[in-house]
């Protein structure tokens, strides 16, 4: 299979490069028959990409340790789904993993536009082949997940931190959101080469960018929640370099989504959107390089390796190549009309669209500015939470308010009646909810304000943030909540329709609007929980024996007792606790200490298949205890790490919406340690209002993208006019 | 409507309505001292870069501990230090990375300050842009070929699509 493995990925390679070729040779006005034969060899290279992927899943189900790839990142006692999904676990088998998807696709693309787009086909088709060809050479050249060692008994596994079973779900989800942003990438390239800059580029890839844009969002949320229920620090985000790296397309895709409808309305903004899809596709390959590269040192790189210059050296190339097409491209790229007004919908984009890529260009200097700091100065600086939270929270919240303007402002120019008609209501609402937040505490806030002036605007206004972010999400509900109830007042005046029916039918007649709004109002929810749970936190710490209880913001953890257990692939320590909440029973919780041992070691490997085969019992319990104090013995005298540690936390969440207060709060419970023996255990509790309002925006995010992208008559309609107004053009 | 407008409001403020939070501080230590440096300093566990204040791990509470010590006077003089002296000998130890965000000095002020004054600098340019525009007198330019009067044909189908639309 390791033969067969690497002959698939070498003829993946061929096939890849001649499609590059073929397409290339094709846009320069070679014939019809060479583009045909591009079209077919990224359909060869999809089937040897997935030839390649089946060589080593095979490898990994089959515990072939002779395989680098799989003794590094499986073993015996692996799970069968970590086992599968070890394919993304290494820096190898995640480019693998990278030139599947894009091959899956590339076959999409060629299979959609089989009949149409021929001008733009021959192009894109050459930009895709480009960058698989990159990726194949990677994984043929550099790093081939093929390499093979000495015969060995067992592997490594993978690290014990990401067998979670949302690290089977989140960096799909977050490669797709990647790969998926190549596609409106080789189209706009190739609108640039055949000066065909007009509608359909963007209108043929809409559904590609809202794919890849919905991937990315959805693979930070499940990354975040990822963060939340297995990394046991009790937050989501901690502006990690890889964190942030996949956030900076999802900004730029987010902007380019906006500033596209201003092109689409009024063909306006043409250089900027061109700008910012070359941009989004380089993030998204600076995002791989930054995870794999090591250049940045991450709790998220759990796989390095020496590709950095390769990439680094792609990643100028498609960035200084792209700019150059368009500096060459400007002519065809003039605006056909101009902005009028500074109250208007086009002005509020171009103010959207400049703070989102303001703040992905902020977290881009903050996250290299260690390296730049260490070059210019020669120190060595570490940019932690604070610095990003200083910087970017006053442009989201200038964002999420323009997420509340944008709906209801007019387009061209709003009048004076037009800003009174639409803003009071929601204007009210939000001072309203900002007064009242302000009145929870209010020599608190007042103490907040004193501070502004004694110790610098910088800190005392941060102090401010929470209030500011209820206020103005409540202004932004109020203009969707206003726009919902116009449309749907309208359609029961004219059509004399009841409620439900007047809004399933508004909603279903435009799907991309209110699709829109509803991602609209998912973000709302999602800036509430973070300023819910990030300002309102509380914590305890304590150690606490069986019989001892623990209490925080009312609740109260009585320490039931704790068990030692031996798993298929770890040891543990688990720590059982009642829960009351407000003096009612709220159930019982456990979290547990985890030491995953390592196997390389005879002794360690001997002792613990021994201890497995203990029937379950006062007898396992001894050899578990054994165990432990046999890595006990080991620890600092081995030369090498002889187990790892994990938390499995305890989450309580609160969701009773008959109790409002507590509604999307968790308790939230981590195992600092807990002695196997004694049952004495170190916890720390945190309490998290509104966390779980982040995770539930989420989902209005989804279901508002799902809407959004949903077939649409009319948007066919738009589509096919434009193709045939271009085609009159270029005839 | 002003009542029931005024009860949504109230409800949805319920939602929202949670409470102020304490931190946790150790026994016979200054708060405000023992916070400053907490919260300066990066828990240097290696996990995400956290402060020593909010990291969670085992390293944090050590390091923690070593704090509130050195605060009360349990360092090499026997003195209690300030959180300045106390964050210096870590800064001393451990060079500037054991901050968890550069200071705001010097070279520094580019990552602080940076991006909000090229945030707010595109802003003002793209303002000035859009007044000049506005004042300059120039209509809105009219590709070439399009005719000064709508063609009846394309009114009718702009009202067919916008009554499509609702």
């Amino acid at each position: 299979m390791t033969t067969f493995g690497h002959f698939a990925l070498l003829a993946a390679l061929i096939a890849a490069a001649w499609a590059a070729t073929a397409a290339f040779l094709g846009a320069v006005g070679a014939t019809r028959g060479l583009q045909r034969s591009a079209e077919r060899s990224l359909l060869c290279t999809a089937g040897f990409v997935a030839c390649a992927v089946f060589a080593l899943e095979w490898g990994l189900l089959r515990d072939d340790f002779r395989l680098d790839y799989v003794y590094h990142y499986s073993s015996h006692a692996q799970p069968l789904a970590y086992k599968l999904g070890a394919l993304w676990g290494g820096q190898s088998g995640s480019l693998l993993f990278w030139s599947l998807i894009l091959t899956a696709m590339a076959t999409v693309m060629v299979a959609t536009n089989r009949d149409k787009n021929r001008a733009l086909m021959p192009a894109a088709t050459a930009v895709v082949g480009l960058v698989l060809t990159f990726f194949l050479l990677l994984v043929n050249v550099i790093e081939s997940p093929f390499v093979t060692g000495p015969l060995r008994p067992d592997g490594v596994g993978l690290n014990p931190q990401l067998k979670n079973y949302w690290m089977l779900i989140h960096p799909p989800c977050l490669y797709l959101g990647y790969v998926g942003f190549t596609v409106p990438f080789a189209f706009a390239i190739a609108a640039l080469v055949t000066r065909r800059t007009g509608d359909i580029w963007f209108r043929t890839t809409r559904r590609w960018t809202m794919f890849a844009w919905f991937f990315l969002g959805t693979g930070i949320l499940l990354g975040s929640y990822w963060a939340y229920v297995e990394l046991g620090w009790g937050g989501y985000w901690a502006w990690d370099p890889v964190e942030n790296a996949s956030l900076m397309p999802w900004l730029t895709g987010t902007a380019f989504l906006h500033s596209v409808m201003i092109q689409e309305k009024k063909g306006m903004l043409k250089i900027w959107n061109m700008i910012l899809i070359i941009l989004t596709f380089c993030l998204s390959i600076f995002g791989t390089f930054l995870t794999r590269s090591g250049i940045i040192s991450s709790v998220h790189a759990f796989a390095t390796s020496n590709i950095g210059p390769a990439f680094g050296l792609f990643l100028g190339l498609v960035f200084f190549g792209s700019l150059l097409l368009l500096i060459f491209r400007l002519e065809s790229l003039r605006t056909e009309a101009r902005l009028e007004s500074l109250l208007s919908r086009e002005s509020s984009f171009v103010f959207n669209n400049l703070i989102l890529v303001g703040i992905a260009g902020t977290v881009l200097l903050l996250t290299t500015f260690p390296l730049i700091s260490v070059q210019l100065t020669g120190r060595k600086v570490t940019m932690g939470p604070p610095i990003f939270n200083t910087v970017n929270i006053p442009w989201a919240l200038c964002l999420l308010f323009l997420a509340g303007v944008g709906p209801l402002i007019a387009w061209r120019k709003a009048s004076r009646e037009n800003l009174r008609r639409n803003f009071t209501v929601p204007a009210l609402s939000g001072l309203w909810m900002l007064l009242a937040v302000l009145m929870l505490d209010p020599a608190g806030y007042w103490e907040k304000l004193r501070s502004v002036f004694s110790s610098g605007a910088f800190d005392g206004i941060k102090g401010f943030y929470p209030a500011l972010t209820f206020g103005i999400g409540a202004f932004v509900m109020g203009t969707l909540g206003l726009e919902f109830h116009r449309g749907v007042r309208a359609r029961q005046h004219q059509h004399g329709e009841s409620l439900p029916v007047a809004a399933g039918r508004m909603m279903w007649r435009n799907k991309r609007r209110w699709g829109g709004y509803l991602v609209h109002l998912g973000v709302v929810v999602v800036f509430a929980g973070i300023a819910g749970s990030s300002s309102y936190q509380k914590e305890t710490v304590g150690e606490i024996t069986p019989g001892q209880s623990l209490a925080i913001d009312g609740y109260r953890l009585h320490y039931l007792g704790h068990e030692v257990l031996v798993e298929d692939d770890h040891l543990g320590t688990l720590a059982r606790f009642e829960v009351s909440q407000d003096g009612r029973p709220a159930g019982t919780l456990q979290a547990e200490q985890r030491a995953h041992v390592n196997l390389v070691f005879p002794v360690l490997k001997e002792a613990f298949q021994l201890a497995k085969a203990v029937p379950p019992g006062p007898d396992r319990r001894r050899a578990a205890l054994a165990m432990y104090r046999l890595i006990g013995e080991m620890e600092g005298r081995a030369g090498r790490e002889v187990k790892t540690p994990s938390t499995e936390v305890a989450i309580r969440s609160s969701m009773n919406p008959l109790r409002p207060t507590r509604f999307g709060e968790d308790l939230y419970v981590i195992p600092l340690a807990v002695d196997p023996e004694t049952g004495r255990a170190s916890v720390r509790v945190f309490v998290n209002p509104m966390v779980n309002f982040i995770w539930l925006g989420g989902l209005i995010l989804v279901l508002g993208a799902h809407l959004s992208v949903l077939p649409d008559a009319a948007e066919r309609k738009r589509l096919r006019a434009a193709m045939e107004i271009e085609e009159r053009a270029v005839a | 409507m002003p009542e029931r407008r005024a009860a949504a409001l109230l409800l949805a403020l319920a939602l929202f309505a949670p409470v102020q939070a304490a931190g946790e501080i150790p026994p016979g230590v200054d708060a405000k001292a023992y916070l400053e440096v907490a919260t300066t300093l990066l828990c240097d566990c290696g996990c995400h870069p956290q402060s020593v204040h909010a990291c969670a791990c085992g390293r944090a509470t050590e390091m923690r501990e070593e704090i509130a010590a050195a605060l009360r006077g349990g360092g090499p003089g026997g003195t209690p230090q300030s959180a300045a002296q106390v964050i210096a000998a870590y800064v001393a130890r451990y060079g500037e990375k054991i901050r968890i965000a550069p200071t705001k000095r010097g070279f520094n002020l580019v990552a602080w300050l940076g991006p909000s004054i090229a945030l707010l600098t595109a802003g003002l340019a793209v303002s000035l842009a859009l007044r000049r525009w506005r004042g300059s007198g120039e209509g809105e330019p009219v590709p070439a070929g399009v005719p000064a009067e709508l063609d009846p044909a394309y009114l009718q189908r702009l009202r067919r699509e916008l009554g499509e639309e609702r």
